[in-house]
């Protein structure tokens, strides 16, 4: 291949085009094999390919961003550990020190130098969800990380093609699912394998003797197409400030983003100190969920690789709840990683409103059932839902639809097929979504059971059952959420608690904030929800000034235009949301 | 099955209808291509008729099988019928809660696919089933009526049903079914445990409303297609394609119409496996380039791979997620954004890229001199030499070269690039484009198709094979004689077949086989009925069955056969070895220990597959063969070739050349770069070989 300074544009996109061609082979081949419902179904994993030094040069299109940038910082911690000259064909690492990966014990990464004509060219690394790590089961409530099961250094999966029996022996002995952990550990590396049998293709079909020159090529590329972005921005500095439930006391998120021509400062400064529950963040985790966002907003058609996050800069002071210290618990971190989303498109709303969201429901909720079925065997399951989006500056926001994790929910057939669940109903919430000239999205609700004999032990995680979804500029708050016995009692919406057979529990998800004031609604929007059950004939004339008749179920333009009229005020309040 | 004269052949395209007419005993055939009529295609065909039929030989018609995009269009345009949808209490929103998910993780202004059923004609039933089948709550009919009436009111044409786990027991439906049946008569009903009895109630709610939905227009298109043959005259049995390379009775098709979606490309599939195995191919890689996407579907051993994973209507036409799902049958086939139409544009990161973009046939290429101002795939081929101005569509079209010169030196002063250069880039990434697509869905079936033959279809196929099999390791492109109707050819391939499944999600030490047993002679019994209302003697029914397994805790089941006859444990190890083989095959290693677990059980009931015989492809003039010579850039670096350009109607059989050439026909360009060798076959196929060792 001609060096780099000849390879013409067109060479270039091709190259880069297979490799991400590549890494999708590479997160093929590992969903498939995978035996954790969450990686298959859900999409919970990421996979990607480094240059020798462990920058991460392209990413597979699917996955979850607090897997995706995470894993972008953590290769460089095996790189260093591990020199890439020191390591043979053969060989490939793992951890799931949350502190160098993805922020809790459950995702372990798997990075495998790749060998082209015996010599180290680059890593393939992926990131999964494990179904079990030990401890007390995924969950909120622990007090320190040791608590939370098997903590797995960088080492070895795999020396000289042999497997560390070692560490498979220990980590058989310590999670309650030792096939499937064990396997989706051979699935992960399978994936790498696939990766770097392709890129070695690649290799020989274009005569290259490594991918240094390409790699700097597609970083410089990427870093200058996501300066031009940021340079689209005015220069200030923007801030938010967001509250969230946290365990027991709520806590604040304080954001400023400085905009300065060709670089973003994202800082934290102001924001809680960690607290002694499973919901603190590392500092990568706080990464990975603000440079998302950034790049929805900002640049969307960037690829995402080491290059892309060179002009932004994230700090967060050490000790907060962005950038926990070890030992600290931090299982559930998505409690507020999730949340970071929302700090940043409130703070980017002050300079480019037309291209952030709402406030959404934000955290997904995480629902972790375990105990025994009626043959008596050991059962462990955990499914992830979402309430609504934020709305848009010019469109509803999307009901129950995941942001921003980018992950799938599972139909309540395929829960009830491998698990004593039983789902008794999910369906949208009405009047959940937060009015607005554009709608926030709706949540949903959900009535569980168990087909069990025995007690089921139920791992909350769920967040915004008492800080709703911001509505923008004059848009008005989503629905907060509700976890609700059927005797009424209300568990801790982070805790744990036992299900009892026969009992039923409602999870009543949050819904998303609309964007500018209700009042500026379409009356035949208004009165299509009304028809289709989104939002009551009450909330119709309160909120939104719009007067159905109950008879003809037609807009009464009159009535409309007179309660529209009374309650006339400016159509952009901005109150203390953004 | 009779012996047949005839046998008549009618695809229906957006643009065009095709129709073939195969006279057996000699292997002739008669070719029509005549444009689609709206609002009613089958004008179009009863005109089509009557060029490829005289009067004398319309009672030698044995058969006539039909393909129609109708079903997917109607889908495409939301033009079906008024539809109301009843569920388990409690699931109504299934259709709209979908999967919870993003199918781009970076577009904030993405929007889903509207269901076609409004929420507040999306009616929740009390009754319950678990997953085992048993009742867990009887069905309220009380509320089926209730429901009835809420439709009556609004005027519903269609009525799907589909409550929880009825693939596990359909009673509750059934029930239903009934009382919405003597409630309204005039109704279409579509009930899941029929139209797709599989777990996952998202996934079948979508199929079952998307058969609903288009259910009362199919089944008028197709009384009136059959009426319309009966008043030509033609009384032969009519057949319908389906999306899973095989045909069934119109009746059925009426029933099932959501089974009709990708028909077409079926065709064309069938076609290619057609013309390889007349070249002793058998493992083929069928590739259709047209004006706006590819489509690539790989075929080993001679048979097609068959997916239960579609989608239809999506609102981003290429992304994964953004369509309906559809439970069906349907061959394993990728579409992608990359077609002559395709259009290049700088994008953010400042290089070139093509598709998926495209400039359609309206205003179509910039070359078109249509109004077309995009540079495409197309004018970069045009300016590289590879089409001849003067007779593309067989001269129907003349192009503009100057307008294709002009869109592409747009781009190519921005690059800083010569124009030459940006052509060639064009053509060369949307080659790469293509090549990677098949290498990612070969991938993910864990196929190596190296030494795979590409069948090169579509106008733009043949002028981009060589390229995209260069990119995948494969030597050996051919070019089927009359590429333009391949789609109708192939519907004549099609064998009688249906497929059935039922989801029976069970460890294999735990089956309990008098289910199972009961299972596949349900589905069996179903088929043998199906297959008799075509006319296939019991003695001729082909009996295939197969089952979807998993490891317990994966959430991905492999495909793998099931032996026929009762099952009882003493069956066990051959499932269980089928399922290791196939594991390893695509994952390439077992996981010890790890129990192994059914989640669908399916049945394709067929009758043999046709045989056409060998088909002729006409005389060929025996005269000069190379009819110019011209300039073709095939390498960004080096000047243009002269390059001899054949005229496919003149090359005979046996006809040997090396490249650099051009073989030009009306429907496509054949281009032939150095290092590859062009030969002409007996039965009219053209095949291109790369030497060994070229590059």
């Amino acid at each position: 291949m001609k060096s780099a300074e000849e390879l013409d544009a067109v060479l270039l996109e091709v190259l880069w085009n297979r490799l991400i061609s590549i890494v999708n082979e590479q997160a093929a081949a590992l969903m498939h094999a995978s035996f954790t419902t969450v990686v298959r179904e859900a999409g919970d994993l990421s996979a990607g390919i480094f240059n020798r030094g462990g920058h991460m040069v392209a990413q597979a299109v699917t996955g979850t961003p607090g897997h995706i940038n995470t894993m972008a910082t953590c290769v460089r911690h095996f790189a260093r550990a591990h020199p890439i000259d020191s390591l043979k064909p053969g060989d490939s690492l793992l951890t799931n020190d949350p502190w160098l990966g993805s922020g809790h014990l459950h995702d372990v990464t798997v990075v495998t130098p790749v060998f082209h004509r015996e010599k180290a060219v680059g890593w393939f690394a992926n990131t999964c969800h494990a179904m079990d790590i030990g401890g007390r089961t995924l969950g909120a409530d622990a007090r320190e990380v040791f608590e939370e099961g098997l903590h797995i250094p960088i080492m070895f999966l795999f020396r000289g093609g042999s497997v560390n029996r070692d560490l498979m022996e220990i980590v058989r002995a310590n999670v309650r699912t030792p096939d499937a952990v064990v396997g989706d550990l051979y699935a992960q590396q399978a994936g790498n394998d696939v990766g770097a049998a392709k890129l070695s293709e690649m290799m020989t079909e274009y005569e290259m003797e490594d991918i240094e020159s390409l790699a700097s090529l597609i970083l410089d590329r990427s870093e200058a197409a996501t300066r031009d972005a940021i340079a689209e921005i005015p220069n200030g500095t923007y801030r938010d400030e967001v509250v969230i439930d946290g365990f027991d006391h709520p806590l604040k998120i304080e954001v400023s983003i400085g905009v300065r021509d060709r670089e973003l400062v994202v800082d934290y400064d102001g924001t809680s100190q960690q607290v002694d529950r499973g919901i603190n963040v590392v500092y990568n985790y706080t990464h990975a969920y603000t440079t998302y966002p950034l790049a929805c907003s900002i640049s969307p058609s960037v690829p995402n690789n080491a290059g892309s996050f060179r002009p932004v800069t994230v700090t967060a002071p050490e000790g907060s709840v962005l950038n926990a210290r070890f030992p600290c618990a931090v299982g559930a971190r998505h409690l507020i990683g999730h949340f970071l989303s929302q700090a940043v498109f409130g703070a980017l709303s002050g300079a480019i409103p037309e291209r952030v969201l709402a406030d959404g429901s934000a955290g997904l909720w995480n629902t972790q059932l375990e105990g025994h079925d009626r043959d008596g065997r050991v059962f462990s399951y955990v499914f992830f839902s979402a309430g609504g989006m934020g709305a848009r500056h010019a469109a509803d926001g999307l009901s129950a639809t995941a942001f921003p994790s980018g992950i799938k929910g599972v139909p309540a057939e395929a829960i009830e097929a491998v698990s004593p669940v039983l789902m008794l109903k999910r369906e949208l919430r009405p009047d959940s979504g937060g009015a607005g000239k554009y709608r926030g999205g709706l949540g949903q609700e959900m009535v569980l059971s168990m087909d069990t004999d025995t007690a089921v032990l139920h791992s909350c995680m769920y967040d915004r059952t008492k800080s709703p979804a911001r509505g923008f500029r004059g848009g008005g708050n989503g629905a907060v959420g509700a976890v609700i016995l059927s005797d009424g009692s209300r568990p801790h919406p982070k805790g744990k608690y036992e299900l009892k057979p026969g009992q039923t529990v409602t999870l009543r998800l949050p819904g998303g904030g609309g964007f500018f004031s209700p009042m500026a609604r379409d009356p035949k929007r208004v009165l299509n929800d009304v028809r289709q059950g989104r939002v009551s004939p009450e909330a119709a004339r309160e909120v939104y000034g719009v007067v159905v008749d109950s008879l003809t179920r037609e807009v009464d333009a009159a009535a409309t235009e007179a309660v529209r009229d009374a309650s006339a005020g400016p159509e952009d309040t901005t109150g203390s949301a953004p | 099955m009779v012996e047949e004269r005839y046998v008549l052949a009618i695809d229906i395209g957006g643009t065009f209808t095709d129709l073939v007419l195969l006279e057996r005993r000699s292997g002739r055939q008669a070719v029509a291509k005549v444009p689609t009529t709206y609002p009613d295609p089958s004008d179009a065909v009863l005109n089509g008729i009557d060029s490829v039929l005289d009067s004398n030989n319309v009672e030698a018609v044995q058969r006539v099988i039909h393909g129609t995009t109708l079903v997917t269009n109607t889908l495409i345009e939301r033009k079906g019928a008024r539809t109301g949808l009843v569920t388990t209490a409690g699931f109504r929103d299934a259709l709209e809660i979908g999967r919870e998910g993003r199918y781009d993780i970076y577009d904030l202004g993405l929007e889903l696919p509207e269901p076609l059923v409004e929420r507040r004609l999306r009616f929740g039933a009390p009754e319950r089933m678990n997953v085992r089948g048993d009742v867990m709550k009887p069905l309220d009919e009380a509320s089926i009526h209730d429901a009835c009436r809420l439709f009556l009111d609004e005027c519903v044409e269609a009525v799907a049903i589909c409550f929880l786990h009825a693939y596990a027991n359909p009673e509750h439906e059934r029930q239903a079914a009934r009382i919405v049946r003597d409630s309204m008569p005039e109704a279409a009903v579509s009930v899941s445990h029929q139209v797709s009895p599989e777990l996952r109630e998202y996934d079948r709610t979508s199929t079952t409303v998307a058969n609903a939905y288009v259910q009362p227009l199919a089944r008028r298109y197709l009384a009136g297609l059959s009426e319309g043959l009966a008043s030509k005259g033609i009384v032969a049995p009519l057949h319908i394609m389906l999306s899973n390379g095989g045909v069934c009775s119109a009746e059925t098709a009426a029933a099932f119409p959501v089974r009709l979606v990708e028909s077409g490309p079926s065709g064309g599939a069938l076609s290619a496996a057609y013309w390889a195995r007349r070249s002793d191919r058998q493992d083929v890689l069928a590739f259709d380039m047209g004006g706006t996407t590819a489509k690539a579907v790989l075929s080993s051993d001679g048979g097609f791979p068959v997916t239960n994973e579609s989608e239809v209507a999506r609102v981003y036409r290429f992304k994964r997620g953004s369509g309906l799902p559809l439970l069906v049958p349907v061959l394993d086939m990728i579409e992608i954004g990359a077609g002559g139409g395709s259009i290049a544009h700088i994008n953010r990161m400042g290089l070139p890229a093509v598709g998926p973009e495209s400039a359609g046939s309206v205003p179509g290429p910039a070359c078109y001199a249509n109004g077309g101002e995009a540079a495409t795939v197309t004018d970069a081929d045009l300016l590289l030499g590879l089409l001849d101005p003067e007779y593309f569509l067989g001269g129907e079209m003349a192009l503009d070269v100057d307008r294709a010169r002009r869109a592409v030196q747009r781009l190519s002063v921005r690059l800083g690039m010569d124009v030459n250069r940006m052509a060639w880039g064009i053509h060369r990434m949307v080659n790469e484009n293509m090549a990677n697509a098949a290498r990612v869905h070969a991938a993910e079936r864990g196929t190596d198709i190296r030494g795979y033959a590409m069948v090169a279809t579509g106008g733009a196929g043949p002028v981009h094979a060589c390229g995209v099999a260069e990119r995948l390791g494969i030597a050996t492109v051919i070019v089927p004689p009359a590429a333009g109707v391949s789609s109708a050819f192939g519907l004549m391939l099609a064998p009688i077949s249906f497929d059935f499944a039922r989801s029976y999600v069970s460890r294999l030490v735990a089956l309990d086989y008098v289910r199972l047993n009961g299972l596949f002679e349900e589905m069996e019994n179903e088929g043998e009925g199906v297959l008799r209302e075509a006319g296939v003697a019991p003695a001729e029914m082909r009996i295939e069955r197969t089952a979807d397994m998993r490891y317990v805790g994966q959430g991905h089941e492999i495909r793998i056969p099931i032996p026929p006859g009762r099952l009882d444990s003493d069956r066990l190890d051959e499932i269980r070895a089928g399922f290791e083989t196939e594991y390893t095959r695509k994952y390439t290693r077992t996981c010890e220990g790890v129990e192994i677990e059914s989640v669908h059980w399916r049945v394709r009931m067929s009758a043999p597959e046709p045989d056409p015989g060998d088909v002729e492809t006409g005389p060929v003039a025996a005269d000069d063969a190379n009819k110019a010579v011209r300039g073709v850039l095939f390498n960004a670096e080096q000047a243009p070739e002269e390059t001899p350009v054949f005229d496919r109607y003149r090359l005979a059989a046996g006809f040997c050349a090396a490249g650099p050439a051009i073989v030009e026909e009306a429907e496509s360009t054949a281009v032939v770069p150095r290092g590859w060798v062009i030969s002409v076959e007996d039965c009219g196929n053209l095949i291109l070989t790369r030497r060994e060792g070229s590059r």
